[in-house]
């Protein structure tokens, strides 16, 4: 399992709601405003870091990819308005609605 | 993940690459791509665009009716391979092909059967007689049934009367190890008369849905069955294939009641029966998919349990593909 956090900074509103597009299509969770997070494949995540290279201005916008195995996950602390670990990382194999 | 669609009134459309999940409380946004595949077991809308996301995404949409029983399934109109292993599949139903596969499937049942009777018997030494004259009493049907030569024409009568006296023996001794407020008097369906039936046909509706989707997906026709034989005089393959997998849904049914798990207020009484409501279906389906994830060894490897049937169905079409020459001459 590679969970993968895209944190980002982005001025303009149009640029930023691509940005968002994109995370939320590839299957990242939005755990805060401009903070995304997810476990999924290498594909989908090298073509999320040409997606967003492609549309972002690199002179004012900024966007960090990073990875993270299971066991930093393991070790997270969460205060606060807390998202759940287990959505996230997709231990939860049903879901209800 | 599944997704179950439970409640009554919802909607599911697509956004983008997303599924977009509105029910009373609000909606919800799913990727696409971490969904394999969308239960529906209430009144539900659902937009074709919605469906068209779905099957460009190999994600099957099932359709439950209130005992579980999948009444249909959305699934794009190719079939998963070459058309030749189910030519060879209907013709090996007349013949020797199709006896040898049906005996291994129903004798994989019977011992697996007799595997879950023997672990139950381990952890209740004070019954053990009941445990040992039922394991008695059914090792000696794979025998009997390895014994009978014919088509599957000629033996099916023979075969389903032994399974048959099997799994009587079998739920006999499943009743035994349930407390009080859930023995139960043999199997009923349609409804159940008790709450253990009305679980296990649940869980066999949703294991029909997984093995239906596993013969689809390589190539093997879910209908071209041979020893099942439906009311419309249709042979069902996924009968046939079913009976060795049982064993997945009836172990996390025991295991719920023993673990005292069920509430009452899981099943809703109606005429003749019991029906499991909205509550029972999502502790059951959620237990139903944690078990069928869960990993058990399958030659030599470690392998999630649905895997396990996607894996035999395309090792049952690579060995109807061998027959090719004998079956079709």
């Amino acid at each position: 399992m590679t969970l993968v956090w895209v944190i980002y900074d982005i001025v303009k509103n149009k640029t930023r709601s691509k940005v968002v597009k994109i995370c939320k299509d590839a299957g990242l969770y939005r755990v805060q405003k401009s903070v995304f997070l997810g476990d999924i494949n290498s594909n989908s995540r090298d073509s999320v870091i040409l997606e967003i290279e492609s549309i972002i201005d690199p002179e004012a916008d900024s966007v960090y990819i990073f990875p993270m195995d299971k066991a930093t996950f393991e070790g997270i602390t969460l205060l606060g308005q807390a998202f759940d670990k287990k959505y996230v990382s997709d231990e939860i194999i049903t879901r209800f609605f | 993940m599944d997704l179950v669609i439970n409640t009554w009134g919802s909607f599911l459309k697509k956004k983008g690459n997303l599924f977009l999940i509105k029910t009373k409380e609000g909606s919800n946004e799913i990727a696409a791509d971490k969904i394999n595949t969308i239960l529906i077991t209430g009144s539900a809308g659902i937009s074709s665009d919605a469906v068209e996301l779905a099957l460009s995404k190999n994600i099957d949409i099932v359709f439950l009716d209130k005992y579980g029983n999948p009444y249909g399934r959305v699934w794009h109109s190719k079939f998963g391979s070459t058309n030749l292993i189910r030519r060879i599949q209907i013709e090996a139903g007349r013949n020797r092909i199709g006896t040898e596969l049906s005996k291994e499937w129903m004798n994989e049942k019977i011992n697996n059967q007799i595997g879950f009777i023997k672990y139950l018997k381990k952890n209740r030494p004070k019954t053990g007689e009941i445990f040992d004259d039922a394991i008695s009493f059914m090792s000696s049907f794979p025998d009997k049934i390895n014994a009978l030569s014919g088509t599957p024409d000629e033996i099916r009568g023979t075969v389903m009367g032994y399974e048959g006296s099997c799994s009587k023996k079998y739920f006999e001794v499943l009743s035994t190890v349930m407390t009080d407020t859930w023995k139960f008097n043999g199997r009923s369906r349609n409804p159940a008369k008790d709450g253990f039936n009305c679980l296990l046909n649940y869980g066999y509706g949703m294991l029909y849905s997984v093995v239906e989707k596993s013969c689809i997906i390589s190539g093997l026709d879910p209908f071209a069955g041979f020893l099942h034989v439906d009311n419309y005089n249709k042979m069902s393959f996924v009968f046939d294939l079913i009976e060795k997998y049982r064993i997945f849904i009836d172990v996390p049914v025991v295991f719920l009641f023993t673990k005292k798990m069920v509430s009452e207020d899981y099943f809703d009484e109606i005429p003749g029966g019991l029906y499991l409501n909205a509550d029972g279906k999502k502790a059951m389906i959620a237990a139903i998919n944690q078990s069928l994830e869960e990993k058990i060894s399958y030659s030599g490897k470690n392998m999630m349990k649905k895997n396990i049937i996607r894996a035999d169905c395309h090792n049952i079409a690579n060995r109807l593909l061998k027959y090719e020459n004998e079956v079709l001459g």
